[in-house]
Parts: C-alpha cells; structure tokens; sequence
C-alpha cells in the first residue's frame, strides 16, 4: 500500500475520487462534450503565464513596444490553446471493444476505438484512471476516422470484474493545459484463475463407472485415440512423433488410447486435490485444463455443484475455465 | 550532395530530427546577439550548439551533470570577468544566451524542452532592447513560430509528424490569437517604467553636449534617421530649416562645451517671433541628450508624453530626462524671429572668453583686421561681414575629410584651419569664425544641431538623419541680440540653401545597385523609408497619447488611463460573456435530423402514437397505418418521402421544415376530425 494511500489526504482523495466515479454512469459508448471534458493549466503553463508576466514587466519597464507585441502574441497563441486543447476531445467517441478473457495475474488488454466525426486529433493519451504511474497511451485520431488504442490492467482475483475506470487526457498543441475526460466503460472481464505453475501432472484417468469390466487384453495395436500421459503408462505406449510436437509447444508425453484404456475416462476432479486450500485448487484445475487441452484428449471437470461433460476443444476449454473463475 | 542530405534528413530518427530542428531556432533566435556579445559567449555557444547538433545526428549520450557545471561556472566567471558584475542589461543577455547553449545539452524530458522554450522567448525579447526595426521584428516573428512548432512537435507523441505539418499547426495557433494580440496591444494601458532601470537603452551616436575637432564628422558619417518632420500647413524654406541643438560657449582650446544655461521663461528671454508660425509634428528618435532639437525657433513648449520640457538660456528646449524612446509631439515654430535684445552679463562674458595661449597667430590676424581703418569702429554684424567676405574669397574648401588638426601643436589647432590648410566643414568654420569674432570683442558661441532635411518628403514626413548634423555660430549684436551666422554657407552654400547632406560612403551593396542604376537605388531607399517609417508610426509609436486619441473617437470625452482599462476588461469579459453563450449553446445543439424526428414523433402523439426515440421514420409509418389506416395515408407518405431525403440516393443534407410543418398540420386536422366523428 502507497504511502498517499494511509495517510488522511490520501484517504480523502481516494474517497472522493470512489464517490465521484461512482456518480459516473457506466456506457458502452462515451460522447465527449463539454459536460465531461475538464479542463486545467499544466505546471508548464502556469510557468508559461510566469514569463508572460516577466516579458511584460520587462516591455513596461523598457518601453519596448515589439515587446508588448511579443507577450501578447504569446497570450493570445496560449488563450487560443486553451479552446484547441479542448477541441481535442471535443466531439471524440470513445468505444470499448469487448474484452478478451485472462488468467489472473497476467495483464487484461483493453482496446478502446477512438473516432472523430470532423478534424485529425492528435496527441491523446489513455491510461486506467486508478492506474499507477504514468504510462500513458498515446494514439492520434485521423480526420472523420477511427483509431484504437489499448491499454491493460493487471487483476490478481479470478471472476468478473467489471472494466476499470479509464481516463483520456490530451496537452495538444502547446501543452500548456491538459483537458482530460473520465469514462466508467460498461464492459467486464472475465478473470480465470492463474493457472499453477509449475504444473502438476494430470491425474490418473479412471474407469468408465458402470462400463464394460472385463478388460481386452488385447495388443497396443488396436489404437483407438490418444490421450496425455499417465504415470505407469508403458513406454510403449508413448506416441513419440505427437510427444515431440506437443512438447515443442509445451504439452507433455501424449499416450497412445489404447481401447483398454479408451474406457478410462479423464476427470479433473476437485476432489483430487483434496490436500490444497480452495483458490490454489481452482489453479491446479486450471493448469490441468491447459495441460489437457495441449495434449489434445478429452477431459471433464468436476466441480462441487458444477459438473461439465467429457469433451475438447477451444469451446470446451473455455466452458471450463469460466467455471473456474466463477465457481462461488 | 543536397539530395543525399535531404535523405538523411528524412531518415533520422524523430528524437534527432526534432532536437535539430530545434537547435536552428535557438541558433537563428541567438543570432541577432553576436554583435553584442563577447566573443567568448559566441563561440561558448557555437561550441555548444555544435556539440549537441553532433550528439543529435550520432545519437550519442548527453554529457554528465558535472560537464555542465563546470561551464556554467565558466560563463559565469567570464561574464564576470568581462562586465564587472551579473546584473545589467549586457551581462543579463550574455548568461541569457550561454544558459540556453548549455541548457541544450541537458534537453532529455518535457521539463527541460520547455524551459529552452521559455528562455527562447526571453531572448528574443532581449533582441527589442537593442533594436526594434522591421528586420530585427521579421526575423524574431520567424523565431516564434519556430518554438511555437518544436512546442507542437513535443505534443504529438505518435509516429513521425511532418516539420511543415507541426508548422502549420503552429502558425494556425498563431493566428487565431492574433486578435487577442491586436486587442490587447490597442488597449493595454501603458505605464511609465514601474521602476529605475540602467538607462544604457539610448543610441551610440547623435548630437553630443560637446564639441571637438572632427566629432561632428562622426555624426556626419552615420546615415541612420535623427527625426522625422511633417508639416501641417506649409513647409519653410530649405535654408530655414535649423534644428536647434546644444549651444556651446564655454572653449578650452580643444573643445567646446555648453555655459550653465538656468531655466527661463520664453516671456523672461524676450523673443520676439515675426509673422505666422509654422505648425508641424516631430517624430524624434532616441536621444543621447535630454534635450528637444526643435525647429528654430520655438516660442511655447511642446506637450511631450512622459516629459517635462523646460526652455533654458540659449533657447535650449531640455527635457526632464533622456528620451530613450521614440518620440512624436506637436510643436510650433516661427522661422522668422529676433532673440532678445538683452543678456546677462555672465552670458556675454563667457562668449567672450579665449583660452590663453591658443591660437596666437589666428589671434593676430583677428587685431589686424580690426586695426584696418574700415572695421575699427563697425559694428557686429559689419565685423561678421568682414569676416564672411574672408571665407568666401580666402581659398577655403569644404570637405568632411581634412584631416586632423592640431596633431603637431593642440594649441594651434585653429591656427592650423584657418590660416594654413584652409579645409574644413561646418565645425571648423564655426569655431574658427566663433574664435576669430571673439578675438575682436564681439561675443559670440557655437550652435550645434541638425540643418536641412532629405528634400523628398516620403509619405509626408522629411527625414532628418544624423548626417544632417550642423555647427553654425551666433554672435551678439548689441540692440539686436544674438543673431545667427552660418559661415559653412559661406564656403559651401550648397549644402545650406539645397540642404545636400554629405553623403556617406556607400555599403558594397548599395554601391553596386549604385553603380549600375542611381535611380533604382533612391527608389529602392524610399519605398524602406516609408515601410519603416510606417513601421515606426503604427507599431512602435504607439503610445498613451494614441491610446487617448482612440478613446477620444470612442467618444469618451476626457479619457484617462483608467478608462483604458475598464474598456479592456470590458472587451475581454463580453468577448469571454461570448465564449461562454457560444458554448451554452453549442451544447444543447441538437442534429437537425434529430429535431425533426423529435417534432414529428411529438405530431404522432396527438394521435395516440407512440414511436420510441430510436425507431426510424418506416416503423413510424407502419404504426400510422397500423392504427389510422388509409386515414393516415398522407402521413405514411410523408414519413416515406423524409425516409427518401435523408437516406436515399438524392439525399439532402439538412431536414426538410415544410415537411414537417405539412406533417403537423395534417397530424392537427386528422385528431380535429378524430374527436368530431363519433368513436367507432
């Protein structure tokens, strides 16, 4: 926790700033006008108004006439800047497309479309309004077109969570004031758990309950499918040329599903992992999804109160993770 | 070899290009400095400049923070070193411009781009206090804009922004506070100097409080503008116009200076002005000496803005303090007058007055011609006669170039003119025969101002330059008072009675346009004259008094600063009043298509239907025949027509409004006619 944060100033700029975006109403679509548009000199433009006072001082003090003319060509130029600062963001739109989902712990990509019914806008800058530091995002808006920026957020709580607050500021031209807008974007993100790292191996797949018991013994050439590796897998039964293709994109040892073990089905299981707390189960399930998934075979999960069928794919993998995320 | 530059230009990185870019305009807004600045500052600062244009093209890391301090303690010391102290104009400019050279080489972030700027700005109007002509404007205008677009390129942080496209920017930005400009300088009330500053604002050259052999000359040689004189009525004579200057007595041998001349009233000194006077305006350029080198002669003080004018013995119009800016005042002149037939003893003795063992055969040659028969009882002005007659017929030239006097013997200098070389111009002539009249008791001084003016008015205004410097002598005829003797015009009428200044030796330009068409040059010289002579009205002039003047023809009958002030902030507040209406109203303005769609749906209502904001104008017609049936058909067919104009093929740019006061009417009529028949 920031320092601003304990101390009472700092509690009392987050507490308004909490009451004053909570006032704002949430959209999927912000129209700039000049209801939401703020504006305020920069550090560099009350500098600036410092040294039209010296250059003035100085013309008065020397009867310099060009002087007169100079300082107040420059205050006319910064008053002028003041009303282009603010056409900057005048008329923009801004539009949050929909979020791409996460694991926890890794960084959610907003991308906002920022579009300009008139002239080029340039120099505006983007950035999570709560966000800490300055890492502004900077895009350029052409005349009567659009543009995207995107900006991310780190979130380290698995589930829905609601699109922070964005801010968009701009200097242009002079940089002698900021006008800035504040956007509550009406959108989530879905927020999985942060898979577990290093993962642990998949569990042992288990029989088919109420299947066909007696087992075939027959050879491993009656290859009905593979599936990831299991310990106490024979070696034999490794398909080495898929083994290397996933292992190259970070998968595991895929066995070959012999019909014996075809009746086996996998389950990822909340009960497996019975020794761990909840949420590093969730990230254990997680993980284990990633892993089935890579390894191509199918997987079910089981969850307390949530039970998703056997079955693959990027469909799949989603409907499960999502269950993590939400799981409570 | 330029193509090949032109695409490394185009090809640096954008960090390089824009800190190239903006290190010529520090080096162009310097420029104009190097005249005054110690040879040290220059090439400190080329140095730098150099070095940080080096470090842009190879990209290479800017120097430590120790680097920088070592020089910045070197300029100090040097700044010290040459001027003494670090206040002060001179020295103030010179760690102005070292400061912006070193601050070059710390230009990593925002902040310190703009402090560059902002000590750009400073500089350029450093540039003011030395000149304030057009080309020194014209160039520091091109400075501006070169900061106001390296302050545009350092806010447009994506991709590779075009020089010429930030330029644009800039200059629009400029532009569009050009009327706030002009207002403001229109009606910014002007003050006086809030507080003392080093005065070492006025010119180099000029007329000076003193006068030794060859200083004229000096002045001569400098072509620049000394005033600028128009006439209301009529214009005097060639050989009438003397501008009076500093009147010098007091003579030590070598040089002249002016008696201590105590304040008088025009009545006390007994003027006595003949016929009509002569009213004319005087643009006076700043001066070296607090002193008002009027039209001869004056009889009532000039209203001068800022100044208080006081008339001194020798018909010296002083002001209260050096008149470092440009001033324009309203003055009148009689070019026939008589001086005062009486002076206090203490005048006439100091005119009479020779300094002891100077000039002894000049001496001699004044008692033997006061010893011949015909000028020993005679008068001043036959004396003065006599003397004329000499100069005209002695052999004498006039030249601005001959040579020293008084090298061998200082004490002889006048010897020296006088009887042996016998070239001179207007100083010689005038202490010889101010000498010489001495010599035969008849008091006399040296007068010392502006004769004549450039004959060709340009735009009305005749041009009084420093090389229409004048010395002429009076000397005092008892009864009549001091009466003027110009003995150049005795040598070289010519240059009184035409007024032909002597022309300075031309610059190589100008001699070369000289040489191949004289004319060409005068018209080129004149149409300058009048665009900085416009210049110098418009711009720099202006002053309270035209401030006045413009509230005088608002129709406020005696303004006053404070007035000035109200109507300023009264500008500014209706046009911020304006502003904010413009904005009032820009933000309940609605899309004309949407009003429309408003108006009809609130037409619809009268008939009980309800269309929802977002259903276009087709679904509005459904729900008409839905509910009026053929009834409605003229609204149906209305919706289909405004549906055609706003999306179809020949779509029209604004809603139609007989349309929809049709539609209303129609909509009014069917609910009359609704509420007439009998509910079905």
């Amino acid at each position: 926790m920031s320092l601003a944060a304990v101390t009472p100033a700092g509690f009392v700029r987050r507490r308004f700033r909490a009451w004053w975006q909570a006032r704002l109403r949430r959209s999927a679509t912000l129209l700039l006008t000049q209801r939401n548009i703020y504006i305020l000199p920069t550090r560099a433009g009350l500098l600036f108004a410092a040294t039209l006072v010296t250059l003035l001082i100085a013309s008065i003090n020397y009867q310099l006439n060009l002087g007169y003319v100079l300082t107040f060509l420059l205050a006319g130029s910064g008053a002028v800047s003041l009303q282009l600062t603010h056409n900057t963001l005048r008329g923009l739109t801004l539009h949050l497309k929909p979020v791409a989902p996460v694991f926890a712990g890794e960084a959610a990509v907003l991308e906002v479309v920022l579009s300009s019914p008139a002239g080029a806008r340039h120099g505006i800058g983007l950035k999570i309004e709560s966000g800490s530091g300055w890492a502004l995002t900077w895009v350029d808006v052409p005349a009567g077109g659009q543009a995207s920026a995107r900006v991310s957020f780190v979130t380290a709580a698995r589930g829905r969570h609601e699109v922070p607050t964005l801010s968009a500021e701009t200097r242009f031209p002079l940089g002698l004031f900021r006008a800035w807008t504040v956007w509550r974007p009406a959108g989530e993100v879905l927020v999985y758990p942060a898979p577990e790292r290093p993962p642990a191996p998949l569990p042992a797949a288990r029989p088919v309950p109420g299947g066909t018991t007696h087992s075939r013994h027959l050879q491993g050439s009656d290859i009905e499918g593979i599936r990831a590796y299991r310990r106490g897998d024979p070696l034999k039964t490794i398909f080495w040329k898929k083994s290397a293709k996933a292992m190259q994109t970070g998968g595991e040892l895929v066995s070959r599903d012999t019909s014996a073990s075809a009746q086996q089905e996998l389950w990822l299981d909340w009960r497996a992992c019975a020794s761990l707390p909840p949420e590093q189960r969730l990230s254990r399930l997680a993980a284990w999804v990633l892993a089935a998934e890579r390894a191509h075979v199918n997987y079910g999960l089981t969850l307390p109160g949530v039970e998703l069928p056997r079955g693959q794919g990027t469909v799949h993998r989603r409907d499960c993770l999502e269950a993590l995320a939400l799981w409570r | 070899m330029a193509l090949n530059l032109a695409q490394r230009w185009r090809h640096l990185p954008r960090d390089s290009r824009d800190t190239l870019f903006l290190l010529g305009v520090i080096a162009w807004t310097v420029l104009p400095h190097v005249s005054h600045l110690p040879l040290w500052c220059t090439a400190l600062t080329a140095v730098m400049l150099l070095w940080r244009t080096q470090l842009a093209v190879v990209n290479g890391p800017l120097p430590g923070r120790w680097w920088l301090l070592v020089v910045l303690i070197l300029a100090a010391g040097l700044t010290l070193w040459t001027y003494r102290t670090l206040l002060g104009k001179e020295p103030g400019v010179t760690m102005a411009v070292a400061l912006m050279a070193l601050k070059t080489l710390e230009l990593r972030a925002r902040r310190d781009a703009f402090v560059v700027f902002f000590l750009g700005f400073f500089i350029i109007l450093t540039h003011f206090l030395y000149s304030q002509s057009l080309p020194v404007a014209a160039m520091m205008l091109v400075s501006v804009w070169g900061l106001l677009t390296a302050l545009v390129l350092a806010h447009m942080p994506v991709g590779q922004p075009g020089l010429r496209q930030a330029g644009l920017l800039a200059m629009r930005t400029a532009l569009l506070g050009a009327p706030i400009m002009a207002l403001l300088f229109v009606l910014f009330p002007r003050f006086g100097p809030l507080w003392g500053m080093p005065r070492d604002a006025g010119p180099s050259s000029g007329l000076s409080n003193s006068m030794r052999m060859g200083s004229v000359a000096e002045v001569a040689l400098d072509d620049t503008v000394a005033l600028r004189v128009r006439f209301r009525d009529r214009v005097p004579a060639p050989d009438a116009l003397y501008f009076r200057g500093p009147v010098l007595t007091i003579f030590d041998g070598r040089e002249w200076w002016p008696a201590p001349a105590a304040e008088r009233s025009p009545s006390e000194l007994g003027l006595q002005p003949l016929g009509r006077p002569l009213h004319y305006e005087m643009t006076l350029e700043p001066q070296r000496l607090s002193l008002l080198p009027l039209l001869e002669t004056s009889v009532t003080a000039p209203v001068v803005e800022n100044h208080r004018v006081s008339l001194r013995e020798g018909l010296q119009w002083r002001t209260d303090r050096q008149p470092v800016e440009r001033l324009r005042f309203d003055a009148e002149a009689y070019t026939a007058f008589r001086h005062a037939a009486s002076a206090t003893p203490a005048e006439l003795r100091d005119a009479l007055a020779l300094p002891p063992e100077h000039n002894p055969r000049t001496l001699r040659w004044a008692a033997d011609l006061r010893q011949q028969p015909q000028w020993a009882h005679a008068d001043a002005r036959a004396l003065a006669g006599a003397v004329f007659a000499h100069i005209r017929s002695g052999g004498y030239s006039y030249t601005l170039a001959p040579g020293v006097y008084g090298e061998t013997n200082g004490r002889a200098a006048i010897d020296e003119f006088w009887l042996d070389r016998k070239l001179g111009f207007c100083e010689h002539f005038a202490a010889a025969f101010v000498v010489v009249m001495r010599a035969m008791d008849v008091p006399a001084r040296v007068v010392t101002g502006y004769q004549g003016t450039d004959w060709a008015p340009v735009d009305g205004f005749y041009i009084v330059r420093q090389s229409h410097a004048h010395a002429w002598a009076e000397y005092w005829q008892p009864g009549v008072g001091w009466v003027r003797a110009d003995p150049t015009a005795a040598v070289a009428p010519d240059r009184v009675l035409r007024s032909r200044n002597l022309a300075p030796a031309p610059g190589m330009v100008a001699g070369a346009i000289g040489t191949m068409s004289p004319a060409l040059l005068a018209e080129l010289r004149t149409a300058w004259e009048a665009t900085n002579n416009r210049w110098n009205q418009w711009v720099l002039n202006y002053a309270r008094g035209q401030q006045l003047e413009l509230l005088r023809n608002l129709g406020f009958a005696a303004p006053s600063w404070e007035d000035l002030t109200l109507l300023l902030i009264g500008v500014l507040s209706s046009l911020a009043l304006a502003g904010a209406g413009w904005a009032w109203w820009d933000r309940r303005r609605v899309d004309p298509w949407v009003r429309q769609m408003d108006s009809l749906r609130q037409a619809l209502r009268l008939l009980d239907i309800d269309a929802a904001p977002h259903e276009p104008a087709r679904t509005m017609a459904q729900r008409v025949r839905e509910r009026l049936g053929t009834a409605g058909e003229a609204l149906v067919e209305m919706l289909h027509t405004l549906e055609r104009q706003r999306y179809g093929r020949m779509a029209v740019r604004r809603p139609d409004t007989a349309l929809t006061r049709r539609f209303r009417a129609t909509a009014r009529s069917l609910r009359r006619n609704r509420s007439a028949a009998p509910a079905v």
